[in-house]
């Protein structure tokens, strides 16, 4: 298969996406996301979706999408990760959308044309009380009501879960584990999470009778899921890249202009090979992001989409948080602050680095992916 | 330019009537099935180590009467005159063939010290080695390091005196690969001493056949003997083995070390790539009974998740390079992931092994690890120790600014040197 586009096409790309979110998302704007209710700009959601399409970019063609791949999102997500974009960008896209895609059938016609303009934000419900990511054995349970399904259960750390209009919910029915979508208010009783990441939000959902939507049946979800996690840790992965870059360029900035014993503190060794490490594990968080992306999208037959996607998972997460940890070492005093955004990126990087089990579960999914 | 399809085409007509392709690799270990030779550097008898050579020697010389000797050479010393991208396009369809290792030749001779010959030699000269270069015959090594210039190269001791239409050479030379089996070497001599130390060096071909030129085998700490110590007593050089100008021999030496290849494109792992990998680590970690313990699977992750990347970045510096790029920093990082990657999964072995590392016990693909294990200090040190790659990464990439110091500025003879201050 050959690339979708090209590398001017992605560059462009780029440029674009880091313009906008120069304009809408520097720091004094992410301060303010923070700070407020709704924990991101809604309007620049909108123009997004209008002036970029972002949310269209990765929907397939049949239902309104561009149907570009996961190496075209990456370019996005490395933007967003860069400034920390908070918003309902990835459960939307990536989790919600992942899931509505790989499942196909009524839901996906339904639901995805709604995402990919931007009308509707989504997230994907998989944790429970365990915190654990799991395909099968879900407390939460669901039977047959009419024409429609009905969700008992509670599902926990859901991304963006507030502003989501639609979830997509795993739960267990009589014949094994089930997606359904969930997408009024009925029966689903919300309530937000303390988050360590300031930048994306989560929500406990307390689900009695709530009316559902069959999305991928026992026979297909644990497939859907599993397509879902390597779609989701591959742009994880993009999105991690483009956070650590923006710690190591805060880095060597400050280690330029920063001077103590009469010298610009980057002329130490000591200080220079710290942002040596850094870049080093920059540089082949990258390679790994790039060549999972290029896996999941069919574009390169040397790993499989599993072991790209768990190999750029385990080293994207490890890649961010030991540069958003040494970003704060470099800085010194000025980095613990909490005016200085180098706490943002720290939060980000070890909630990114948990979203999907933690360093425990994703270690053992490489050798799971080798067959060990 | 030939097209790279039809090149590639020749490339396949040649090797399949010279060279047997090797059987498809299946990626999958069947433990105890082999050798279990697992060994960077080699540890051979000497009439092993002379029969490689000539082996070596044997299928460059192949190469070169079938036009693959010098692919991006100029045509007039027997070279192609085509693209690195020929050139890796002929590495990329040889892997596929069982053909003999020609290191020996290529990795310092024919890689870097031939294209130096070719831009900073006199037209004689050229014409003397390029060509018996390139077919086999003549085999170059690097006189550079010294027991005082190691990092900092600049610092060679090694005397050059010009004496009429020669120059008389003398001074001692260390880690000295393959000199033993060289035919010329390329020399840093210090020609000028009231300069600044990059300022006063010039550079020359020694034919090693000279009187007053002794080879010394260096005994490694991994046992075997892949390096020499090169004493150069009163050696005379013809000027017109000179390479560049009198005192301009930095400027040569970067020429030479620009052609420094590194491990970019995956070729560094070489003799031990078999190994250091997923499914033979997976195999052992099977074949010792662990495969249940939860702190070696979470190490052995840990250790293939970065080889799996480092093989990701290096396929994205060939993918550069295919696309017309130049590879960026990669190299630099490969080389330092490469030193890590072997020394961790070695210990990581070790770890898997336990007291059966220590001892051969005669269990298949166990003690012969210590080969590796013994090596890797040194994969961290040649070609630029890691505290010189961070420097390079930090100045050259990052653009952090260099350490101060003088030592750039004033006469070589007025630096500080070793034993000095006591």
């Amino acid at each position: 298969m050959t690339e979708l586009t090209s590398q001017s096409e992605r560059d462009d790309l780029r440029e674009s996406v880091r313009a906008f979110l120069a304009a809408k998302n520097d720091e004094a704007a992410l301060r303010r996301a923070i700070e407020s209710d709704a924990g991101y700009d809604e309007q620049a959601w909108t123009q997004m979706a209008d002036q970029l399409g972002l949310q269209s970019l990765v929907v397939p063609e049949q239902y309104g999408g561009d149907g570009l791949g996961l190496v075209e999102l990456g370019v996005v997500l490395e933007e967003m990760g860069r400034v920390l974009l908070p918003g309902p960008f990835f459960s939307t896209v990536v989790l919600a959308g992942s899931a509505l895609a790989a499942a196909g059938g009524s839901a996906a016609e339904e639901l995805l044309p709604e995402l990919a303009t931007g009308a509707r934000r989504a997230s994907l419900a998989v944790l429970e009380a365990d915190a654990r990511w799991k395909t099968d054995g879900f407390a939460t349970s669901a039977r047959p009501d009419g024409s429609g399904w009905r969700l008992a259960g509670e599902k926990s750390v859901v991304a963006d879960g507030m502003a989501a209009d639609v979830v997509v919910v795993a739960a267990q029915t009589d014949s094994g584990p089930a997606l359904f979508a969930v997408t009024g208010d009925d029966g689903v009783s919300r309530q937000p999470l303390r988050t360590l990441d300031l930048t994306r939000r989560a929500a406990r959902l307390t689900l009695t009778e709530a009316p559902a939507q069959l999305v991928a049946g026992p026979d297909q979800a644990r497939a859907v899921l599993d397509t879902v996690l390597a779609r989701a840790t591959t742009a994880l992965a993009a999105e991690q890249v483009g956070a650590a870059r923006a710690c190591l360029d805060l880095s060597v900035g400050y280690a330029k202009d920063r001077v103590q014993f009469g010298r610009v503190i980057g002329s130490f060794q000591a200080v220079k090979h710290k942002c040596a490490d850094m870049f080093t594990r920059v540089q082949l968080a990258d390679a790994a992001a790039g060549d999972a992306a290029r896996a999941v999208d069919g574009l390169d037959d040397h790993l499989s989409a599993a072991t790209a996607s768990a190999v750029a998972h385990a080293v994207c997460s490890e890649a961010a948080m030991f540069v958003a940890m040494e970003n704060i070492q470099v800085h010194g005093g000025i980095g613990f602050t909490w005016e200085h955004p180098a706490h943002l990126y720290f939060r980000r990087a070890k909630a990114s680095q948990l979203m999907f089990g933690g360093p425990s579960v994703y270690f053992e999914r490489v050798l799971a992916s080798l067959g060990a | 330019m030939i097209e790279l399809d039809e090149f590639t085409a020749q490339v396949r007509a040649f090797l399949d009537g010279a060279a047997q392709r090797r059987p498809h690799p299946t990626g999958m270990v069947t433990w105890g099935e082999g050798t279990d030779r697992i060994s960077y550097f080699g540890d051979e008898p000497a009439e092993v180590d002379k029969a490689n050579v000539d082996a070596a020697r044997d299928w460059q010389r192949i190469r070169f009467e079938a036009g693959f000797g010098w692919i991006t050479g100029p045509e007039e010393y027997g070279g192609r005159g085509l693209s690195r991208l020929h050139d890796l396009a002929y590495d990329s369809v040889e892997s596929e063939y069982d053909v003999p290792d020609t290191g020996v030749l290529s990795l310092i001779g024919l890689g870097m010290i031939g294209p130096t010959i070719l831009e900073h030699a006199r037209a004689e000269i050229r014409d003397a080695y390029l060509p018996a270069m390139y077919r086999g015959e003549v085999i170059a090594c690097q006189l550079f390091s010294e027991p005082g210039a190691g990092s900092d190269l600049a610092n060679v001791q090694t005397k050059a005196v010009r004496d009429g239409d020669e120059w008389v050479l003398s001074g001692q030379k260390v880690w000295t690969s393959v000199a033993h089996h060289s035919q010329i070497g390329m020399a840093l001599c210090r020609t000028n001493p009231e300069q600044p130390k990059h300022k006063g060096i010039t550079a020359f071909l020694v034919d090693m056949s000279l009187p007053g030129v002794e080879v010394r085998p260096l005994r490694q700490m991994s046992g075997g003997s892949e390096f020499n110590e090169v004493f150069l007593s009163d050696v005379r050089v013809p000027d017109d083995h000179r390479l560049g100008e009198v005192d301009g021999g930095w400027r040569v030496t970067m020429t030479t070390l620009m052609n420094e290849r590194g491990s970019v494109g995956g070729e560094g792992a070489g003799p031990v790539s078999h190994v250091v990998q997923a499914p033979f680590l997976l195999a052992m970690l099977a074949a010792h009974g662990h495969s249940d313990d939860g702190a070696l699977r979470r190490r052995l992750a840990e250790v293939v998740a970065d080889l799996i990347a480092t093989e990701s970045l290096n396929r994205r510096a060939v993918r550069t390079l295919q696309a017309g790029g130049t590879p960026g920093p990669e190299a630099s990082v490969s080389k330092l992931m490469f030193g890590s990657n072997l020394t961790r999964a070695a210990h990581l072995a070790a770890e898997i092994a336990g007291p059966a590392m220590a001892a051969d016990t005669g269990l298949w693909g166990t003690y012969s690890w210590n080969e590796l294990l013994l090596s890797t200090p040194a994969l961290r040190i040649l070609g630029g120790t890691e505290e010189i790659m961070k420097n390079i990464l930090g100045e050259r990439v990052l653009g952090l600014p260099k350490e101060p110091g003088n030592d750039a500025k004033v006469p070589f003879k007025d630096q500080l040197q070793a034993g000095a201050a006591s």
